[in-house]
């Protein structure tokens, strides 16, 4: 019933039109611009972009803050995921609604709570200042622990959901068995539970990562116009100065490194066997 | 172990609401600055939120953007995923690439260039490039939930639909579509959400006279500390969970997250 080939690129043709067009196109003209130079094609605006300390800083503690809150997503997200997988079924419900709700609000609410909490008067420098453990209130906030906090509320539950998928698909016997065979937790969890669970690991941190590497509405609430993030340094670029050899080099690395992640680490989670 | 894993899980849940329920309650103040807690409760800023006009303006056209570039890409996006789970047409794979990549392009860089390259050469308004980089967005959502759907639906009922006499159009119009109206409503709805909270793309097509909402309030905080920002996030919050329930109650949303 389903053989006609020219029915079915017909049905495709407008989204793969309007993604081409529309999307593609220009986004590849954009990219290209960033290996333009007076003399031809070259990497000449990619040289001058990382001889400046300013770029070199953020790009390092771009990266820098998508391995911690990677990584720390990670560590406690298996707790979490370990602990909601025992509950029963009607408690398990609730527990992962309540971490997909708050990928449905918006982010800018989300992040202004920090404004609130971590703020000069905000409740934590109040509890500094009014305990007498500070004279002066802190500053927390417009600091990249700040920017670590906001992004870590943000993609928890983008590691956690992937994990609690993975958990649920471990064979019900093997925690036991390996406990009997007289296996301790920590051996247990390297031996077994990580190796079973790898592929909503490398989901889980693939969302993570690429979302914290190329975060803006974080960044631009909680880290100011000081503490910059490579998308915050480009929307500073081009409004500021207008700056486009600049942006046009963070956008190409923003995309490598988005697509970089994507590649290496589904590669990670289907690699046979392991070690 | 088991103690140590539950109180992980109640720090944890208090680090992802705790935030939330602090905000809602610094809009209700009473005070001129935002503070916790608050100087008194009234619903003095919530009040004012109705009144700020580029709040009003711009929710606006964040409503209008999120449903007309939802609704595109659902036009597009349901034959297209039609198309690919049913016809397997040669490329498929290339297309379903084609068709994804809007996730993998980070939103600023998409506003960025439309801005370069659509809006400034060929003259384009701001607001039909606002609703492109929305719908080009959105499609990868719509394609993806809808053919969730389609796989589930067995092939057999179009056959026998087709047998009996029904043309192609009337076996898609009254036999799928009737059974993946829930993966179309739960795309919508999500799709929706997504371009109602959406910062990046919108980042750069904005201008004098049209932003979206939360850019808007981007803007905003950066001037003010009063604590209307606060009540205006509880405020979305609240819509938030309000349409997320009714979703999950009428469709099973979160099956289609």
């Amino acid at each position: 019933m389903f053989q006609d080939r020219r029915l079915g690129l017909a049905l495709l043709a407008p989204a793969t039109l309007f993604i081409l067009l529309g999307f593609l196109l220009p986004v590849a003209i954009l990219l290209s611009g960033a290996f333009q130079t007076p003399e031809g094609w070259g990497f000449s605006s990619f040289t001058e972009f990382f001889a400046k300390p300013l770029h070199r800083e953020v790009f390092w503690r771009t990266f820098r803050l998508g391995l911690y809150v990677t990584t720390i997503s990670a560590v406690i997200g298996y707790a979490v995921a370990l602990s909601i997988v025992d509950a029963s079924d009607k408690r398990k419900g609730r527990l992962v609604a309540t971490l997909v709700l708050p990928l449905m609000i918006s982010p800018v609410a989300r992040t202004y709570a920090w404004v609130v909490i971590l703020g000069k008067t905000g409740i934590v420098n109040q509890f500094l200042t009014g305990t007498g453990i500070l004279d002066t209130p802190a500053r927390i906030l417009f600091s990249e622990t700040a920017i670590f906090i906001g992004l870590i509320q943000l993609f928890f539950p983008l590691m956690v959901l992937p994990l609690i998928s993975a958990l649920e698909n471990l064979p019900r016997d093997v925690v036991p068995a390996a406990r009997m065979l007289g296996a301790n937790w920590l051996q247990v969890f390297w031996k077994i539970i990580l190796p079973l669970t790898r592929e909503g690991l490398v989901v889980g941190g693939t969302l993570v990562f690429v979302g914290s590497l190329t975060a803006y509405v974080t960044p631009a609430i909680l880290g100011g116009s000081k503490v910059l993030m490579l998308e915050t340094l480009l929307y500073q670029r081009v409004s500021v100065a207008n700056d486009f050899a600049a942006a046009g080099v963070i956008a190409v690395i923003l995309i490598v490194m988005s697509i970089v992640t994507n590649v290496v680490l589904k590669r990670l989670a289907t690699r046979k066997g392991g070690k | 172990m088991r103690l140590a894993g539950q109180t992980i899980l109640f720090l944890v849940l208090a680090f992802l609401i705790g935030p939330f329920i602090l905000i809602c309650v610094a809009g209700l103040s009473g005070g001129e600055t935002l503070a916790f807690p608050p100087e008194g409760l009234s619903l003095r800023w919530v009040a004012r939120v109705f009144e700020v006009e580029s709040f009003r303006a711009t929710f606006a056209v964040s409503i209008t953007l999120g449903i007309g570039a939802t609704l595109l890409a659902l036009l597009i996006g349901v034959p297209a995923a039609y198309g690919l789970e049913r016809y397997n047409p040669p490329g498929a794979n290339v297309i379903r690439n084609v068709l994804s990549s809007p996730i993998i392009v980070p939103g600023i860089i998409v506003g960025l260039a439309l801005l370069r390259h659509l809006v400034i050469p060929l003259g384009v308004g701001i607001l039909p490039a606002l609703f492109i980089g929305h719908t080009a967005l959105l499609i990868p959502y719509a394609v993806r939930i809808v053919s969730g759907s389609l796989v589930n639906l067995r092939v057999d009922i179009e056959e026998a639909a087709v047998l009996l006499g029904a043309s192609r159009l009337q076996s898609f119009t009254k036999v799928v579509l009737p059974n993946i109206r829930n993966g179309i409503m739960a795309a919508f709805i999500i799709g929706f959400i997504t371009s109602f909270n959406q910062v990046p793309v919108s980042l750069f097509l904005t201008g004098p006279g049209v932003s979206t909402l939360p850019i808007d309030m981007m803007a905003y905080m950066e001037f003010n500390y009063d604590p209307s920002i606060a009540a205006l996030s509880g405020l979305l919050a609240l819509m938030s969970l309000v349409i997320v329930l009714v979703a999950e109650k009428l469709l099973g949303l979160s099956r289609y997250v």
